[in-house]
């Protein structure tokens, strides 16, 4: 037991060297969004970003999309991903904010979540923009509804001026 | 002694018959299945590319479909044309007798008769004309815009061969049942 109680403490000890936090992170970061909704129902949002300590390393991190803590992926070494997707009706164009968290905020975040308290007063490791310039749903007005009113409109002038002939 | 009656018609008779025949000139027929032949093979691209269906497995049906409907077109291109013709005859004959009056002006030698003759056979001409391109164009209208109209939205869930078959004979077949009617 008291050999347990030895490397537990250890293992803390050591971790807390190992994981000191990620201090002035230097993220630079490319993000997709669907653009085209003519044949699909969802718009899929990726931010991908790189991030760079000037002390300390990143363990594990996790963004804020909507509320929801999601964690994020890690892609290769420091570079990362966040992704979701939105209901193309709902998808509303322009800049997204992701806030993005370590260890330590999501658990601050989290209290904050239980304890019924506003979420945004913590404060991220830093933010992702994902910029949704909006998505094309097809024309405005479709094809074949131009080609029947304009067909309609001569068939009109056709039937009119025949009337006229046999008046 | 039909043949005798036949005889005993004047030109004037003869001219004036024309102008009521349902018989139309081999010229006036030939642009009549010409212009039918198109417009029942032009939705055929419609159905080929935008109701994507397979042109060499339907060749059959496109081939059977645009002969029946060239047909029915032609015949209601005719039919409209007989009912439009005297109509515009009645309309024109004025505009008609006065022209040709004026051209026949200077000519003392021509009889009252042979310029009455000159006259009619003119407004059957324009009559004529216009009768057979205005035919042409109406059916055509009504034609292209019921067959859009009806592969677009009536029978839009249906499969494009059944699709196709309805449309192009229903509205052809239409066209040709109101071209009698209206007489």
């Amino acid at each position: 037991m008291a050999k347990l109680l030895f490397f537990a403490t250890v293992v803390c000890a050591v971790s807390g060297i190992l994981c000191q936090s990620c201090k002035n992170p230097q993220v630079t970061s490319k993000s997709f969004t669907t653009q085209d909704v003519t044949i699909v129902t969802n718009v899929a949002y990726i931010g991908e970003f790189d991030v760079k300590c000037a002390s300390g390393a990143v363990n594990a991190l996790y963004a804020e999309i909507e509320g929801n803590l999601v964690p994020v992926s890690v892609v290769e070494g420091n570079k990362y991903q966040v992704s979701w997707t939105e209901e193309a009706k709902l998808a509303k164009r322009g800049d997204r904010v992701v806030r993005v968290f370590d260890e330590e905020g999501f658990t601050a975040v989290r209290k904050a979540i239980r304890a019924g308290e506003d979420a945004s007063s913590v404060s991220e490791l830093f933010n992702v923009v994902i910029n949704h310039p909006g998505a094309y749903s097809g024309p405005w007005l479709q094809g074949e509804i131009v080609a029947t009113i304009v067909s309609l409109v001569i068939a009109y002038f056709a039937v009119v001026s025949r009337s006229k002939v046999v008046s | 002694m039909k043949n005798q009656v036949k005889q005993g018609f004047t030109k004037e008779e003869e001219l004036l018959l024309q102008d009521f025949s349902r018989n139309v000139s081999t010229k006036s027929s030939a642009l009549f299945y010409g212009n039918a032949f198109i417009v029942s093979a032009v939705p055929i691209w419609l159905f080929w590319r935008i109701h994507m269906m397979d042109i060499y497995s339907s060749l059959l049906l496109f081939v059977v479909v645009t002969s029946i409907s060239t047909y029915l077109m032609a015949l209601a291109y005719r039919n409209t044309k007989f009912s439009l013709k005297h109509k515009i005859a009645v309309k024109r004959e004025e505009a008609v007798t006065k022209d040709v009056t004026k051209k026949l002006a200077d000519d003392k030698k021509m009889s009252k008769k042979e310029k009455d003759e000159r006259i009619l056979w003119q407004k059957n001409e324009v009559a004529d004309f216009e009768a057979t391109t205005f035919s042409i164009f109406y059916n055509n209208a009504l034609f292209l815009a019921i067959v859009i109209f009806v592969s677009f939205s009536i029978l839009r869930t249906f499969s494009p061969t059944v699709n196709y078959t309805l449309s192009i004979g229903a509205t052809s077949g239409l066209l040709a049942l109101t071209s009698t009617g209206s007489q």
